[in-house]
Formats: C-alpha cells, structure tokens, sequence
C-alpha cells in the first residue's frame, strides 16, 4: 500500500467555477456554493483519492488559486514544484477559454522541467444553451497542450470528481514508471 | 571511518515524511545500495538520522536517485529540534546508474543528520544508502 502526495494547482479566470469544483470534490458533494465569493489567495484543501484496483491512495493538496488580478500575481509563489496541474475555463464564456494557454504557460514556468500531468476543465457544461466554447474544439486544443480534457458541472455528483480522478491516475502512473526505472538500476 | 551499515552502529532513522511499506527509511541506514527508501511526492522531503553516541563526521556518502538540491543539517540539541545547515549541494543528473556523491560536512559532536531534499529531476527521489566517514 502507497499512500502517494500530489500538489494540485488550480488556475483559470476569475468566476469559472475553480473554487465550487474544489469544494464539491472536497465535500464528496456536500458543498455546493450558491453565492459567488473571490478567492484573493490560495485555498489549500485536503483530499485523498483511491486509485481502483489497487489499495494506493493519492493524498492532493489543492492550492485553490485567485483568478482575478493583481491576486493571481500575489498566489504565483505558492505554485512552485507543483505535482498536477489543472486549469479551468468556463464553456458560457469564449474570453475564459482563450485565458487556458496564459495559465498553462505561466504554470510550466513552475514546473522545473519535470512532466507534471494536467487536466483542462470546461466547467458549467449544464449551460449549454449559453455555450460558446466548442467541446470538440477545446478537446483538441487541450490535446496539443499535453492535457486531458474534462467537461464539468460542478454541481453534478459523477462530474466534479472526474478530473481529478484522472490526475490521480495519472501522478500514480508516474510512480510506478519511477519505481520500475530504480528497481532496473539496483 | 564507518562504511559499513550506518544500522549496525545502533543508528536509526527517526523521521521520514514519506513512505511506501515496501521501501521504508530502514533501507537507508542498511548497507546496500540494492534497497532503498523512495519519496512518495512533493517537495521538500525530509528524513533524521540519529546517531548512539555523539558523533564526528568529515564526509557523508549518499547513493540516490533523481535529487537535484539536497541540504544536510546537523542536529545542535539532544531532542532532534534545532538544526543548522552544514552543507547545500546539488546533484548531477545520472541516467544509467544511482547518484553517488561525497559530501565535506566536517561536523563535530553531534547526534542527529538532517537530510532535506528541496528538488529532484522527478515527482520521486530515492535514498539507497547513506554513510559517514570520521
């Protein structure tokens, strides 16, 4: 049994829904923020996942990040030498989606090199008929980033849990690849 | 000069803050480069080492995997709660093969090792084997 450690930022435009993604993953559900608060710093919120089929489990520290200038300046320090990375957009606003390659680029600069896996979230999916980012289109795009695409309600027990999942997967992967490379040396 | 099992001398590892139960800090202070302690994630990690007696140490070898910035510290009361750097360096890279560095602390009486790692080349660094000359 592993119990695995992952620092998780999350980035993205100020009112996408970062914040109401964290917390419902947090809460398993039970807290869905009704009144929209800025974050002006970082929330660190504590939650461990189980990787299926197998008894590991990832333990992520998500460092909730303001996404309204000058704050996100001000949060820049606390994303040093993250583990996964996840950057949100909102799919009702085309302006949110552009932002995605800015906080990408400004997240790699954190990364020292190393292959940090990460999620893109179009968040708010349940607006569809305000949509203005393409799914297919964001899919892509995500793709030629180096990350996985997710859409999500945040309110909706099945979706908020998803992107996260798959980070987990995916840090839990990178052990195992490492674990295999040390035991080939010994 | 105590090349052999730091463990063997009544040495043990008092903290570690990471751990997966097939590698655990004990594999450190063993002798061997064959097993080895592995950070499960996120930097800086941190492991003590804590010696039977006061000790004097001219040189700590460490065989390891992917640590770039490492700082050792050395304990500076009996309770292991002050420290004091003695040494910050930085690992090259190693492919093919573990990390195997000297590193000139030149410490006199004391009881406890800090060992804090503050970056890697990976997610996870590994601690083969640790020993110290007098």
């Amino acid at each position: 049994m592993v119990k695995l450690r992952a620092k998780c930022v999350v980035v993205g435009d100020a009112a996408v829904g970062k914040s109401t993604l964290c917390q419902m993953f947090r809460s398993d559900g039970a807290v869905f923020q009704k009144n929209y608060t800025m974050n002006v710093g970082v929330e660190l919120l504590e939650k461990s996942v189980s990787i299926p089929d197998t008894s590991d489990t990832v333990e992520f520290y998500i460092f909730d990040s303001a996404g309204r200038e000058p704050f996100a300046d001000a949060c820049e320090n606390m994303w040093k030498q993250p583990s996964v990375v996840c950057v949100v957009f909102d799919i009702s606003s085309e302006v949110s989606f552009t932002s995605s390659g800015r906080w990408i680029d400004r997240l790699r600069s954190h990364c020292d090199g190393l292959h940090v896996p990460g999620v893109l979230v179009g968040n708010k999916s349940d607006l569809a008929v305000r949509r203005e980012v393409d799914g297919a289109e964001a899919r892509a795009w995500a793709q030629t980033h180096g990350l996985e695409y997710h859409e999500t309600c945040a309110r909706e027990i099945g979706q908020f849990e998803a992107p996260f999942l798959s980070l987990a997967r995916a840090f839990h992967s990178l052990y195992q690849d490492q674990m295999q490379i040390v035991q080939s040396l010994v | 000069m105590l090349d052999a099992a730091l463990s063997s001398y009544g040495a043990h590892v008092v903290l570690a803050i990471s751990s997966d139960e097939n590698h655990p800090p004990e594999n450190i202070i063993d002798g061997k480069t064959e097993t080895f302690w592995i950070s499960t994630g996120m930097f800086p990690q941190e492991f003590i080492i804590r010696f039977p007696d006061n000790m004097n140490i001219s040189t700590v070898s460490i065989h390891s995997y992917n640590i770039k910035r490492l700082r050792i510290e050395k304990g500076t009361s009996e309770d292991a709660d002050k420290f004091e750097a003695v040494a910050d360096t930085e690992f090259e890279q190693t492919e093919s093969s573990l990390q195997a560095n000297d590193i000139s602390v030149n410490v006199s009486n004391t009881t406890h090792l800090r060992f804090f790692i503050l970056s890697g080349y990976d997610h996870f660094v590994s601690v083969h084997k640790v020993s110290v000359q007098s």
